[in-house]
Parts: structure tokens; sequence; C-alpha cells
């Protein structure tokens, strides 16, 4: 493919008043190539989730221009967004809770329920198979464990094979056993599948899985780093929090 | 979709347990009302009945089938309010869930449809169970109408398979048109705020509402500007339009209102909790306070209506006669009025039984009076709207104010009988309309037989000679033994009260279904309200209050939502009596306005104890539960 997965040009988000509001992101420019892993860190509230929600669409950027799979979305209608999260885009979120009244297998089919496709019971059960819920797939949500419940979110986003996977904290609420099988799925994705992964976190040892590293700072990329290892992102923000 | 729409039926069914019996009631009372207003369509009227019997339960069933008019027409209008207030409300409760349907890439036409799936689904659960119900209140109806006097008591309306056609599309319209508005709003939820643990706030007074608050303002100024200028139909029907369009209107913008209150109670209970749910809960707070500004607007809207048209009816006949006495009694007895000392003029009217056929128009066969054109010249103050009373000699007629609008002309030859004898009368000219009936023809006493108004039954209209009393002559009158003697005013006010006694039957019948269903509608929304708050409930009692607090604060808040309602429908209430007032003024020339505040104080004393009553009910339910058994689970 030769274009980015994710491409981000100048861009600024503002909230409040233009002159006197907070400037979330300020000239951000990033592109991520497809079939890579990109890791974002840096401070509380310096932009990091604003950043994910402008490149994915779910966020109208102030100035600057997005381009999600080839596709300039700055000023897409509601329709080609509804139609990008169905096919191109999946999301797993720490707090991206699952719809309460379906059961696991069905939240799983959902996406591509609404797409008008129909999912065969033995994809979406190979699906939760693969992140080691076959045996919960009729259960609801508030029967399964934090851990879990984001298992079957990950499974969900899968399913439909994104191209672009936007992840933010997915692993904050997990232990350290949970947290590893929840990254070695995200790691297969790209690897296998040749999608795309954009991830906020905050652990250094998480980064350094990834393919490249960017650090915010009041909204702006304060440092990059390629194919890192835990302990120059560790080091490096320290320095960006000191 | 649907099985989804289903779920959340199913799950979240005490949430939609007031809409859908609200979509019942509304469905058993359109279905009544049908069959009621089919069966009044095609009267059997059995034969052999008098002229004036059979002419009485036509009226009689006209008059009920306008009472199942706007029974079924309020029903729906009701049921369609309570549908849209509840699901407005379901929608925000339910931000969350539509936010992450958006999410995983559901459209706004998919989210629509949803909303309309499930209220679909409403419509089809109310529609059943409005159809038995339907049954019962076809009998209540009945019953009622029978009762005060609309219908014979022979009367029956029998079941027609239609009314269940009738009902499944009311039912699904009614919760279709309900849940219009709420689907709007659920489709413009951003699918980012299923990521905010708090982004669930969403603005209240969106831009739709403050449109739809402002154009139902601006429809009912136009319609109290309209009253002003309408005769009194016009007026009647814009004070109806004003009482639930006003209503809209206040229950759109009534979260302006709310702040303001709560700055209010803020000042006599300084930090106070109540006054900070209210601030909080201003989406909560319009819920529960729109039924109770339809309820009141609609019952004092209504019954000041009415009452002040009874009360310009009244005023309008003492200001049609020019004099002091009127005299109850026979034809015969009457003609010893003028010989009786003190009295100047005596205007003798006997209801006479003859026939008036005008044309291809229907026969009269009563509200005909006879009079001395002279005498009656000089004691009424009508000014005819053509020819002249002075004419009115011979074979000729007046037309009366209840005949006004049949445009009969002057020179027209109407045919009478009395007493088997064929008359030709020609019209000589008319009375003006007047707020009451009035009589449909006017005769000269000397075309008639005596034995037709020797013993028809007789009002006197008497003007007493200058230097005499009033009084003194009225007991001279007794004294003789002519008849029953009243002042003019006690008069005009025992007839206009007579005339209205059919309308206000009717109101009572038209206001107790409001005030019942409006009640229900307040009921539905204050449990809603108070269920939906246990995990708020919860953490005030972790908080350190205790469970008589937290029920003490709830319906200290939910008393304070309803005095605000209550202030709210009285100024709807009052826009109405405006337009009913200057419409009177334009009639009559002076403003009679009637304030129901025998109704007012049991309304507000009714609905205030209602929604405390209920309050503390869900409250105590809503805290029966651990405190941290709710706290713990994570939606
Ligand atoms: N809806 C909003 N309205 C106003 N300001 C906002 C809004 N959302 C975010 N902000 C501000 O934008 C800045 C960046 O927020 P963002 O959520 O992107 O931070 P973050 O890097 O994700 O932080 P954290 O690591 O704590 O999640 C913060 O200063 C925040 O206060
Ligand atoms: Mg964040």
């Amino acid at each position: 493919m030769s274009f980015p997965a994710v491409e981000l040009r100048q861009v600024t988000r503002f909230y409040g008043a233009r002159n006197t509001g907070v400037a979330a992101l300020d000239g951000v420019s990033l592109a991520c190539p497809a079939g890579t892993w990109t890791a974002v860190m840096g401070p509380s509230g310096s932009g990091k989730s604003t950043l994910l929600h402008c490149a994915a669409g779910l966020e109208q950027v102030t100035t600057g221009r997005v381009v999600l799979a080839g596709r300039d979305i700055t000023a897409a209608p509601d329709g080609v967004l509804t139609e990008m999260r169905r096919r191109t885009i999946g999301f797993v979120f720490q707090n991206f809770n699952l719809i309460g009244s379906l059961t696991a297998e069905q939240n799983v089919a959902f996406p591509l329920k609404l797409a008008g496709i129909r999912a065969s019971r033995k994809d979406v059960r190979g699906v939760l198979g693969s992140v080691g819920l076959a045996d919960r797939a009729t259960h609801r949500p508030r029967e399964l464990s934090g851990g879990q419940q984001q298992r079957v979110a990950i499974a969900r986003a899968m399913i439909s094979r994104p191209a672009v996977l936007f992840a933010d904290e997915p692993t904050g609420a997990l232990d350290s056993h949970s947290a590893k099988v929840v990254l070695e799925l995200l790691r297969d994705m790209v690897r296998g599948a040749g999608q795309s992964i954009v991830m906020v976190t905050h652990d250094p040892a998480v980064a350094a899985g990834a393919d490249a590293v960017v650090f915010l700072a009041d909204g702006r990329i304060a440092d990059r780093l390629d194919a890192p290892t835990t302990h120059q992102v560790a080091d490096r923000l320290a320095r960006l929090e000191s | 979709m649907l099985r989804m729409s289903f779920r959340t039926f199913l799950e979240r069914w005490q949430l939609f347990a007031g809409a859908v019996l609200s979509v019942a009631a509304g469905v058993a009372l359109v279905q009544a009302s049908f069959m009621v207003l089919v069966a009044t369509g095609e009267p059997r009227i059995p034969e052999g009945l008098s002229r004036q019997e059979d002419d009485r339960i036509r009226e009689g069933f006209v008059g009920a089938a306008t009472v199942m008019g706007m029974t079924a027409f309020l029903a729906m209008f009701l049921a369609v309010f309570i549908v849209s207030s509840t699901f407005a409300f379901t929608v925000d409760q339910r931000r969350r869930d539509l936010a992450l349907l958006r999410l995983t890439g559901g459209s706004r036409g998919q989210v629509r449809v949803l909303l309309l799936s499930e209220s679909v689904l409403l419509g089809l659960v109310g529609s059943a169970l409005g159809v038995p119900i339907g049954l019962g209140a076809k009998h209540a109806q009945t019953w009622l109408l029978v009762e005060i006097g609309l219908l014979p008591d022979w009367f029956a309306a029998p079941w027609r398979w239609q009314a269940v056609a009738v009902a499944g599309v009311i039912g699904v319209g009614v919760a279709l048109t309900g849940v219009f508005a709420a689907s709007l709003r659920a489709a413009r939820i951003r699918p980012l705020e299923a990521l905010r643990e708090t982004g669930r706030a969403g603005r209240v007074m969106t831009t739709s509402r403050w449109l739809l608050g402002l154009s139902s303002a601006a429809c009912t100024v136009a319609m109290v500007v309209w009253a002003h200028g309408a005769n009194l139909i016009g007026a009647m029907l814009a004070a109806l339009g004003i009482s639930m369009v006003g209503a809209v209107a206040m229950s759109t913008l009534s979260p302006l209102v709310v702040p303001f209150t709560a700055w209010l109670l803020g000042l006599l209970l300084p930090g106070s909790l109540v006054v900070a749910s209210l601030r909080d809960g201003v989406r909560r707070s319009a819920a529960t306070a729109s039924p109770l500004i339809v309820l009141v607007s609609l019952l004092l809207g209504l019954a000041g209506t009415f009452g002040s048209l009874a009360a310009a009816g009244g005023e309008e006949a003492k200001r049609s006669v020019n004099a002091q006495l009127v005299v109850t009694s026979t034809g015969a007895r009457a003609e010893r009025l003028p010989g009786i000392e003190g009295v100047a003029v005596a205007s003798r009217q006997n209801a006479v039984d003859i026939t008036i056929t005008a044309g291809e128009r229907r026969s009269v066969y009563s509200g005909i009076i006879a009079v001395d054109a002279a005498d009656y010249a000089r004691t009424h103050a009508l000014v005819p709207t053509h020819g002249d009373l002075n004419a009115l000699t011979g074979d000729t007629v007046f037309v009366g104010p209840a005949q006004h609008s049949e445009w009969i002309r002057a020179g027209e030859v109407l045919t009478a009988e009395a007493e088997g004898i064929p008359l030709s009368l020609t019209v000589v000219g008319g009375l003006p309309e007047t707020l009451e009936p009035g009589e449909n023809f006017v005769v000269p006493r000397r075309i008639l037989p005596p034995p037709v108004w020797e013993n028809a039954p007789t009002e006197s209209v008497v003007q007493v000679e200058t230097e005499q009393n009033p009084d003194v002559v009225a007991e001279r009158i007794e004294r003789a033994g002519i008849g029953e003697v009243s002042t003019v005013a006690d008069w005009a006010e025992a007839r206009a009260g007579r005339n209205q006694a059919g309308n206000m039957k009717i109101l009572t019948v038209l206001m107790g279904l409001a005030g019942l269903y409006a009640l229900m509608a307040v009921v539905n929304s204050v449990v809603i309200a108070g269920t939906e708050r246990r995990r708020e409930f919860a953490v005030f009692r972790v908080s350190g209050l205790s469970r008589p607090q937290v029920v003490r604060t709830a319906v200290a808040e939910a008393t304070s939502v309803a005095v605000i309602g209550l202030v709210l429908g009285c100024a709807v209430a009052g826009a109405g009596l405006a337009g009913i007032g200057g419409s009177v003024r334009a009639a009559i020339g002076v403003t009679v306005v009637h304030v129901p505040w025998t109704l007012l104080a049991v309304v507000a004393t009714g609905s205030l104890a209602v929604v405390a009553v209920t309050s503390g009910i869900t409250a105590l339910s809503a805290t029966r539960q651990r405190p941290v058994s709710l706290i713990a689970t994570k939606e």
C-alpha cells in the first residue's frame, strides 16, 4: 500500500473560545504507515486521547487535515464516517463498554450486523476463541470480568478486519497477565493481517513493543522513537515529565 | 434491530410501563368513543315519540357525539404528550448506549429505526391492552352520557370489529408520533459520548427545543390575540387550542424556569441538597413538570372558558332587557299584569307550541314566543339586525337570535301551524345572535287562537313606573297571585345557569378524563425519575445521609417541581382566559371573566399531594437495597 494508514497534517484542536480556550492539539503532524504499530505517550492532559479521537474522525479538528486509509476525512459527512467505522476502523478503549443487553457473541457480531453482513456463528466463535473466550460466548457483559470484557471488545474490533485499530489504554485496567494476552492479540493483527494500530499507553514496556513511539507534551509532538527499547522509552518519558 | 428493541423493551419495562399504560388508555378511550360516535351517527329512535321528545333525543345525540369527538381528540393529544415526554427522558438516560451503537458503526438512520421500532412495540402492546379496556370504557362512557342526560337509557353502542383496527392504528400512530422528536434527538448523539464517563449531560435546551417552545409560545399568543376578535365559538376553540399549545410551549420552555426557581429556593435554604439536585436535574424536573402544566392548563382553561361564557351570557341577558322584574306564569294570568298598580309596561312572552317551517329547512317546534310587539320593543334593548319590531303585526314573524345563522331573509314567507290551523308568516326582520341561544322565532300574539297562548308557559318582562319601588310592585304582583316574580339580575343568572348546565356536564366529563390522564403522566414521570436515581441516592447515603433524609430530599425536590408546574399551568390558563375575556368584550361590550378558584385549589392540593406521596414511595423503594451493592456494580 502506497498511502499511510493514518496521516495528520498540521492538526490543531481547540476547546472553548478560540483565544481563551485550551489547545489540546497544537500543530501536530504525524504519519503512520500501513501495517505498523504506533504508540502514543505523554503526561496526563497532553492531548493523547484528543489525537486519537481526531485521527478516527470522532472529533472535528479546528484546523489542519486528517487522512484515514487514503481518504481525507477532515470535513467528511456523518454517513462517510459511519461507513468507515463499519469497515475501515476499529476501536478498543479502556471504558468502551459492551452493549449490556447483548451476549458476548452478539456483541462481537454486532458491527457486521449493522453493516448488513451476516457473520457466521463459526467465525464469531473463532474470533472469541482466539481471545480465549470460546466458553463464554453466551454470557452477558455483566457476567464477565473486566479483562474478559476487554477481550470481547478486541474480538469485536478484530472480526471486521479494520485497516486501522485505535486503542486508548486498552490494558489500563488489566492485570499483567491479561494485559500480555491482549497485547499479543494486537501484535498478531499487525504482523499477521497487515493492519495498523495507533495506541495510547502509559506503560513503557507496552510501548516498546511498537514500531514507533510518539511523545506528546502540551498538545505538541515533543519526540519520536523508532524501534524503541523499554529502557529508551522510560528514559524519554521521565525527561518529558520532569 | 428489532430484536434489540425487543430486548431493551423487556429489560427496561419499568421505564416504559407508564407510556404503555397511557397508550392503552388512549386506545381504549378512542375506541370506546369511536363505537359510541358511530352509534349516535345512526340513531335508532323509537316510533311514536312526540316531536319535541324526538327533537330532544336527536339534540342529545349530537351533544354526545361532540363529547365523544372531544374525548377522543383529548385522549390522543395526552397520549402523544406522555409518550413523547417518556421517550425524551429515556433517550437521555440511554445516551451512552446509543453513542456506543454509533461508535460500533450504527448510522443515524439505524438509531432512529431502533427507537421507532421500540415505539411500534410500545404501540402494539398498548393497543392489545387497550382493546379489552376499551370495552369497559365504552360501558362507562355510555353510562356517563345517559347519566348526564345526553343519551336515552335504552341507548346501546354495539361492538364493531373495525374498532380493533382503529385501536391498532391509533396505538401505533400515537406511539410513533410521540417518539418522533426523541428519535431525531437520539440520532444527533455523537459517537464520542460513549467514551466520556461524564459526557451524558448534554444540553437541555437544544435548538429544536427552543424552536418548538418559541413557536408554540408564538402560536399561543397569536391565538389569544385572534380570540379577541373572534366570535364565541371561535373563542371557545381558541381557548382549547391555547390550553394545549400553551401547555406544550410551557413544558418545552420549563427548563429555563427550573434554575430560576432553584435560585429562589436557594435564598430560603442556602446550601441545601434539594437546590443542588434541582439545578442538576433540569431535564428530570422538566419531565415531571410538563404533565402538571398540561393538567392545570386544561382543567383551569376549560373550566374558566365555560364559566366565563356562562357569566357573560347572564350579563348579556341582563343588558338586553330594559326592565326591573320578570314574572313567570301562564299566558292567561300574565294578562292581568298591566292592571297592577305601578307597572308601566309588561311584555308578555308566551312560549307557544306551534310549528314553523322555513322553506326546505327542518321544522322548528320550540323556542317560539308570542308577543305584543310594542311592549316587547319598549322592554328589550336588543337592536334588530334588520327590519323593525313595529312591523310585527298581522301574519308576520321575526327571526330570533337562535336562527340568526340560518340567513332567513326579510320578505320570505314561512309556513306555520298552530293547533291544526295553517298560517303563512312573512318575515319582517331579525334579531342579532346572542351568547345564549335565545329564541328561534317571535310572532305576534294576535294571530294565534287564544288556547294556544293562554296555557303556554310565559315570562313577562315588567318595567316599573319611575316613582315606584320595584320591590313593592313585585310584592303586589305576588299578592295578586299572578306568578313568580324575580329581579332581572336573578332571572338572567338563573337563565344563564340553565343554559350552561348541559355544557357544564360535558365539561365535567372532559375534565375528569383529562385530570385522570395527566395524573397518570405525573405519577409516571415521578416514578421514572425516582427509579433511575437509585445510584445517586446510594451515593447520597454513602456520603452520610440517612435513608429518611434521602427520602425527604427527594420529596422536597419533587414538590418544588410540582409547584413550578402548577404556576406555569396557571400562566397558560390565564392566557386562555385573556383570550375569552377579549372575545366576550367584543361581543357584549364588557369584559366578563370567571376564574375557577375552587377548582384551582382542588387541583393544586390534589396534585401536590399525589406528587409528594408518589415521590416518597418511589424514593423509599429505590433506597431499599444496601447502598454499597448499587455503587459497586458498574453499568
Ligand atoms: N471536551 C473537552 N472540553 C474541553 N477541554 C477538553 C475536552 N476534552 C479534552 N480537553 C482538554 O484537552 C486537553 C487534552 O486532553 P486529553 O484527553 O487529550 O488528554 P490525555 O493526554 O488523553 O490525558 P490522560 O492521559 O489523562 O487521558 C486537556 O487539557 C483537557 O482538559
Ligand atoms: Mg486520555
